[in-house]
């Protein structure tokens, strides 16, 4: 079963825990799990029995936070899943560099340089044209189990 | 025909050409049988809605004849259909070996007619002219023929006898049901009898059925739907049930307990999915024939029940008190483990539990009525009191000074039970929280006698300080949290009162107030579990302030006061978490609603203004901020997110409306009230900006804005003319957006289209409201030599010098373009009409120009 998967991967991990058990009825719609390895967000549970008289199971249908797939579980709803830790820390856009990786203002001033932009063209777009307008934008990093991506931006600037 | 028409014969003939004329079914029926026709194609019928068409048919009989015609036309009616339904074993027998079925549907169908219009007792006498048994044992015969028929169905097909079957049920539901007064509702003996044995028959099949079922594949994945579909053909079982009450407990006792004699028995041994099953049914069943739905009220026990038994006058003999003992000691048994394990399968403490819900909500300490006693017509004074006798021990049974507190405390103790020994069983304990304890905190008398129960206060302090309930999903922590809250109204004082409801939210704002002020707050928070931690909390809070009452707002007050700046901290931490985000946006909405009206001037001015610093927050984390996703999917999860924000944000500020039409606090001084009308245009002025008209297509938000702002208008004009020239422009130009643009719709079906074109209608309506407040306003201010709307309608010149028209003129124009050349409902003409008076009367100039406009264009055509 992936339970057992998910508890040998994350004790692997060195430093803080990428994953918490939680409860498989208590995640709701709009809740993060883990499915295959991967951080997802899901968008629908449904609940069914195991035989008429039996215990009741989890649907769960998430997409993945990162590459956009649509993954399934069932679980029974009494076990524990592994409910993935999500960051997100905001960045001043300070750059865009022809090689595809942006330049970030942290907040204790230093500069983050590692994080690439994404490849699909609308999102790309979407950084690029506000940063060639020169407009103060303000990107939003998720990171989850060891990925990360800008998922938001924002327009600091005045109206 | 060979004989000359009598004139029953030409009145029946004119009969059934009105009928023809409206409704061709019973008019086939009648013209056949009338003369003497064999029927033709008989499966036009089948797809007709039957019973409405009859029973409108058989009106209009009803209207042209009296008694002894009406009598007279029945009894050919039904001797026309006779052979079609009698013998019932032989028409079942030749159906199965492939006659069709139609008409013997159609013989079930006229029967169905008959009974809408009959008493029992002259549906029973009309066979009787034709045959030594009456319509009512014939029924009988029928019905049990088939519902055997449906059980020995082993397909999935629906098959003639579901439909049959629920003809004849709504046969049987048309001659029971309780009548107003002025009806003679009473079954002749047979009758009784007839009714006992269709009862006995149904539930043996239905036993059957529930055996055969557990080797079915599919999973019953949604419990809800199958009780609530089930409801309508319990319904009618409990009527026939409550016509032979003498028979049916008994029996419903018996079946009972030799179920569970099965089950112990065949414990550890044996699988137990048949019989668990086969208690399923009899629960749902058991619960439909001793109680009824309420529907909002409390329901009382039915009166078939309350009649009979009239010589029982011991409580514990009462064959009801019996039945219901022997299911509340089993449902008992659940609090066992072994038991637990061994026999109360999740299925079967949902039925268990439905039953108690239902159960309770009338036999548990119900009111002592003194009423009741007026409809006795016993011959004398002996059986009347014997009967009275009888009543009050079945209504005294479970009496507050009976056995009221002590099974009071089975169902607190069994509810806990589901709460913290079945574990993810959200259905089971979806099912204590709403529907079971929520009966249990309704009245007044029983929350008297559950605050002094044992176990009530441990289930309240397991809430409040352990860690067990936490297990529990959110939503049903915020039930049980207003459950807990709500039952302070059994304390004895108002300061017990609200030191109950401060005992139960301790915990929670003492966890909210320390999480907040955490120096590491920002690595803490993200971690999943505080996450969990904060939702849980969050969802109780929310919980807590809907049970708010006159005698405990205060505590609840304070509840919230106590977490205001911690929530502003968890909304700035948070601001990327959604689902946290509308926990807290909710809690202040549910928190405001249930607090505004009592304030002081002094709690009001702080509560508005937490609630602007919690809007200006919220529009900075979120304004000009754009979502980026790989997945489409993702993206419109979190528009809908954004959307269902909007809402709260729209509801937040309509509550606060309310403190200015509802206000109980004792004030007087006028100066220190917080201007309302103010807060709320500040409030739509920072949330305006987040609404995009993208979003404005969203039904829902589209009616929540605009009946905001129609109210706005309507109740504080004045204040729109304070507005700056931006704020204004922004508004009126949502006002003409509701105007003109109707949502696209791409709906999935004709009837959501229709109320998806109602709901449009009346949001044009408010908005049409809305311009003819402005315009009244102005012309009346300028008509007492006042500014009115000032520059606004007069027009200005913008930054660039050009003039930019003035309000007024502007819709003026747009109206009468919507009027003229766009389409909308005729609904809206009289408030269209209602805007433009005043329109025309502020700008009469601009108007006769436009009018004289359209008479030059229309010569120039001519």
């Amino acid at each position: 079963m992936s339970d057992e998967e998910h508890h040998f991967e994350s004790k692997a991990d060195a430093g803080a825990s990428k994953t918490f058990p939680q409860q498989a009825g208590t995640i709701r719609k709009n809740g993060y799990l883990v499915i295959k390895g991967r951080p997802c967000k899901v968008v629908e549970v449904s609940t069914s029995k195991t035989g008429k008289h039996g215990h009741a199971k989890c649907h769960f249908v998430a997409i993945d936070i990162f590459n956009g797939k649509k993954l399934e579980d069932i679980v029974p709803s009494s076990h524990n899943c592994d409910v993935p830790h999500v960051n997100r820390t905001d960045y001043q856009l300070i750059d865009i560099s022809e090689d595809g990786f942006v330049s970030l203002l942290t907040e204790n001033g230093s500069t983050k340089d590692d994080l690439r932009l994404p490849t699909d063209d609308n999102l790309l777009s979407q950084i690029k044209d506000g940063f060639a307008e020169g407009k103060d934008l303000v990107v939003s990093v998720m990171s989850a189990m060891g990925e990360e991506q800008i998922n938001a931006l924002k327009d600091i600037g005045p109206k | 025909m060979a004989q000359e028409p009598t004139s029953s014969e030409q009145i029946c003939g004119a009969a059934a050409w009105i009928i023809r004329e409206g409704m061709k079914i019973t008019a086939h029926s009648a013209l056949c049988v009338f003369k003497r026709q064999p029927r033709g194609e008989n499966e036009w019928f089948m797809n007709r809605p039957v019973s409405k068409t009859h029973g409108a048919a058989a009106w209009i009989i009803v209207e042209l004849y009296n008694g002894q015609m009406q009598e007279h036309h029945l009894l050919q009616m039904l001797s026309g259909i006779i052979q079609w339904i009698n013998p019932p074993d032989a028409v079942s027998t030749a159906i199965e070996c492939g006659k069709s079925e139609s008409e013997m549907l159609d013989g079930c169908r006229a029967l169905l007619s008959i009974a809408t219009i009959t008493t029992p007792m002259m549906f029973d006498k009309l066979l009787k002219s034709l045959s030594p048994f009456g319509t009512l044992s014939l029924l009988s015969t029928l019905t049990c023929e088939v519902v055997k028929a449906r059980v020995a169905n082993t397909t999935e097909e629906e098959t003639w006898s579901y439909v049959a079957r629920d003809i004849l049920l709504d046969t049987w539901t048309a001659l029971l049901v309780p009548t107003v007064s002025g009806r003679n509702d009473a079954l002749p003996p047979e009758g009784i009898h007839a009714a006992a044995i269709v009862f006995n028959m149904i539930v043996e099949c239905e036993l059957k059925a529930a055996s055969a079922s557990v080797f079915d594949d599919e999973d019953n994945s949604d419990y809800q739907a199958s009780i609530s579909a089930m409801d309508q053909r319990l319904s009618s079982y409990a009527l026939i049930a409550r016509a032979a009450i003498d028979v049916t407990v008994p029996l419903l006792t018996r079946l009972f307990s030799e179920r569970l004699a099965l089950l112990h028995q065949g414990r550890g041994t044996t699988n137990p999915t048949g019989t668990l099953e086969e208690l399923y049914s009899l629960l749902l069943i058991t619960g439909h024939v001793l109680a009824d739905e309420g529907e909002g009220e409390t329901p009382l026990i039915p009166e078939a029940l309350q009649a009979h038994f009239v010589d029982i006058v011991e409580a514990e003999k009462h064959p009801v008190v019996v039945l219901s003992c022997s299911i509340i000691r089993f449902a008992e048994q659940s609090i066992d483990p072994e038991m637990r394990a061994s026999i109360f399968s999740p299925r079967l403490m949902e039925a268990v539990i439905w039953f108690l819900a239902r159960w309770s909500n009338t036999y548990l300490m119900p009111f002592e009525s003194r009423r009741g006693n007026n409809c006795i017509s016993g011959p004398d004074h002996e059986s009347q009191h014997r009967s009275q006798l009888s009543r009050k021990a079945l209504i005294g049974f479970c009496g507050e000074h009976n056995q009221g507190k002590l099974v009071l405390d089975i169902i607190v103790r069994i509810s806990m039970t589901t709460l913290i020994s079945y574990p993810g069983e959200k259905d089971l304990q979806a099912l204590t929280c709403y529907q079971l304890l929520t009966v249990l905190v309704r009245r007044r008398n029983l929350c008297v006698h559950l605050v002094t129960l044992d176990s009530w206060r441990n289930l309240a302090n397991a809430f409040a300080n352990e860690r067990s309930l936490f297990s529990l999903t959110a939503p049903h922590q915020r039930s049980l949290a207003e459950t807990l809250a709500r039952s302070a109204i059994g304390m004895g004082n108002t300061e017990a009162a609200n030191q109950h409801v401060r005992d139960l939210v301790g915990h929670m704002t003492a966890y909210l107030v320390d999480i907040s002020s955490k120096d590491d707050l920002t690595t803490v928070a993200q971690q999943p579990d505080a996450i969990l931690s904060v939702s849980c909390l969050l969802e109780r809070l929310r919980g807590a302030a809907r049970a708010s009452q006159p005698r405990t707002w205060k505590a609840i007050y304070e509840m919230g006061f106590s977490v205001m700046n911690p929530l502003l901290t968890l909304l700035e931490i948070y601001k990327h978490e959604s689902a946290v985000v509308y926990l807290i946006l909710k809690f202040v909405v549910n928190w405001v609603d249930g607090q505004i009206s009592f304030l002081e001037a002094k709690d009001t001015a702080v509560v508005v203004n937490f609630c602007m610093r919690l809007l200006q927050l919220y529009s900075s984390h979120n304004i000009g901020k754009i979502s980026l996703s790989l997945s489409s999917r993702l993206l419109n999860e979190a528009k809908t997110e954004k959307y269902k924000d909007l809402r709260a944000l729209l509801q937040l500020l309509t509550n606060l409306c309310s403190k200015d039409l509802v206000d109980f606090s004792s004030d007087s001084c006028e100066a220190e009230n917080t201007d309302i009308a103010q807060v709320i245009y500040l409030g739509l002025h920072i949330v305006m900006p987040l609404i995009s008209v993208d979003l404005l297509k969203y039904p829902k938000l589209r009616h929540d804005y605009f009946a905001l702002l129609s109210h706005m208008f309507e109740v504080y004009p004045e204040k729109v003319a304070q507005l700056n020239a931006e704020a204004f422009a922004h508004l009126l130009g949502t006002l003409d957006y509701g105007i003109h643009h109707q949502a696209s719709w791409q709906v999935a079906s004709k009837d959501m289209l229709h109320a998806a074109k109602i709901a449009d209608t009346e949001v044009v309506n408010m908005c049409l409201r809305a311009l003819n407040a402005l315009a009244s306003y102005h012309y009346k201010e300028r008509g007492a030599g006042k500014e009115g709307l000032g520059s606004h309608a007069a027009g200005l010149k913008d930054l660039n010098g050009n003039l930019q028209e003035g309000v007024l003129s502007r819709f003026l124009k747009s109206l009468l373009q919507l009027l003229l050349f766009e389409d909308y409902s005729t609904e809206l003409v009289s408030s269209a009409a209602d805007a433009l008076l005043p329109l025309i009367l502020c700008e009469q100039g601009l108007y006769q120009a436009i009018f004289l406009n359209y008479c030059s264009e229309l010569d120039k055509l001519i």
